[in-house]
């Protein structure tokens, strides 16, 4: 049903593409800026609520 | 105790639904013809895209219903929303701005559809700002709500400057009269990651909301209870 696009973990991370461009670097970070803005925004609250909770306690 | 529970299984299905989705559309979708394997940022971009409008959509809403029913929740929420949507509305901006160096050859273009997103970016930010530099906050709840409901023009200006200017931005690809101009093997994963970056979004929400009450409400017995 489904093909991987990639023949390796290598070529995954290149992301060769028919024009012979890599757009690996772009696409992995895209992908790193996107995660890591999200894990960091979930500590950044959730610290902060534990700090509120503290306080108020 | 039940809402913790709660939130805690939107947060797995969410984050399980949205990791899918990226390793979908990664390794399992055929390459683009035209834009090569660049295209894949489609699956982190668009979502953030898509979410940092409705979250505007949103915030128009509970302002209107603060102003109208003056129910204290929703000027909460208003105010709750902005940081999220702002921190939305920065990686669609940011992972356009990648996307664009190998598709247009530039990372930055003066064109309507990127100038209105960062409009909103900047109108997130101002509306944070504006929120935060008043000590009475029932005033700041007010001029907060009438400011939302002033910048919410800006929503349709995002959705139609790339029908109503030529810009390098293409036009939708999915939209609700026509068939949807995306092949359907890029298409469900591209739906899968809205699903589950909407979720994880849902759940910065609900945090960011939890730490408005816990604020706003900190003298209150109820509160004191809580934690």
């Amino acid at each position: 049903m489904f093909n991987f696009a990639f023949s390796s973990i290598s070529e995954a991370i290149i992301m060769e593409s028919q024009n012979g461009q890599n757009h690996g670097l772009y696409v992995w970070s895209v992908f790193g800026i996107v995660f890591g803005t999200l894990i960091i925004t979930f500590f950044i609250y959730r610290i902060k609520i534990g700090n509120l909770s503290k306080k108020i306690k | 105790m039940q809402v913790d529970k709660a939130y805690s299984y939107i947060f797995l299905t969410s984050l399980i639904i949205y990791l899918v989705a990226i390793f979908w559309g990664l390794f399992l979708t055929p390459e683009d013809f035209v834009q090569g394997n660049s295209y894949r940022i489609i699956y982190l971009h668009v979502p953030a895209s898509f979410i940092s409008q409705s979250l505007y959509l949103g915030m128009a809403f509970a302002s209107a219903i603060f102003l109208i029913w003056k129910v204290k929740l929703s000027a909460y929420l208003v105010r709750s929303i902005a940081p999220i949507g702002a921190i939305t509305t920065f990686i669609a901006l940011v992972s356009g701005s990648i996307w664009g160096i190998p598709t247009w050859g530039t990372w930055w273009v003066w064109d309507a559809r990127i100038i209105s997103t960062l409009i909103l970016f900047i109108m997130y930010l101002g509306l944070i700002s504006l929120h935060d530099s008043f000590t009475n906050n029932e005033k700041a709840d007010k001029f907060l709500a009438i400011l939302v409901l002033v910048g919410s023009v800006n929503i349709p200006i995002i959705k139609m400057s790339v029908e109503w200017w030529s810009t390098l931005h293409q036009t939708a690809s999915i939209t609700i009269s026509d068939k949807p101009a995306i092949d359907t093997l890029m298409l469900y994963p591209l739906f899968a990651s809205v699903i589950g970056f909407s979720g994880l979004v849902l759940c910065l929400v609900l945090l960011s909301s939890k730490l408005q009450i816990l604020n706003r409400e900190r003298n209150k017995s109820w509160v004191k209870k809580y934690v």
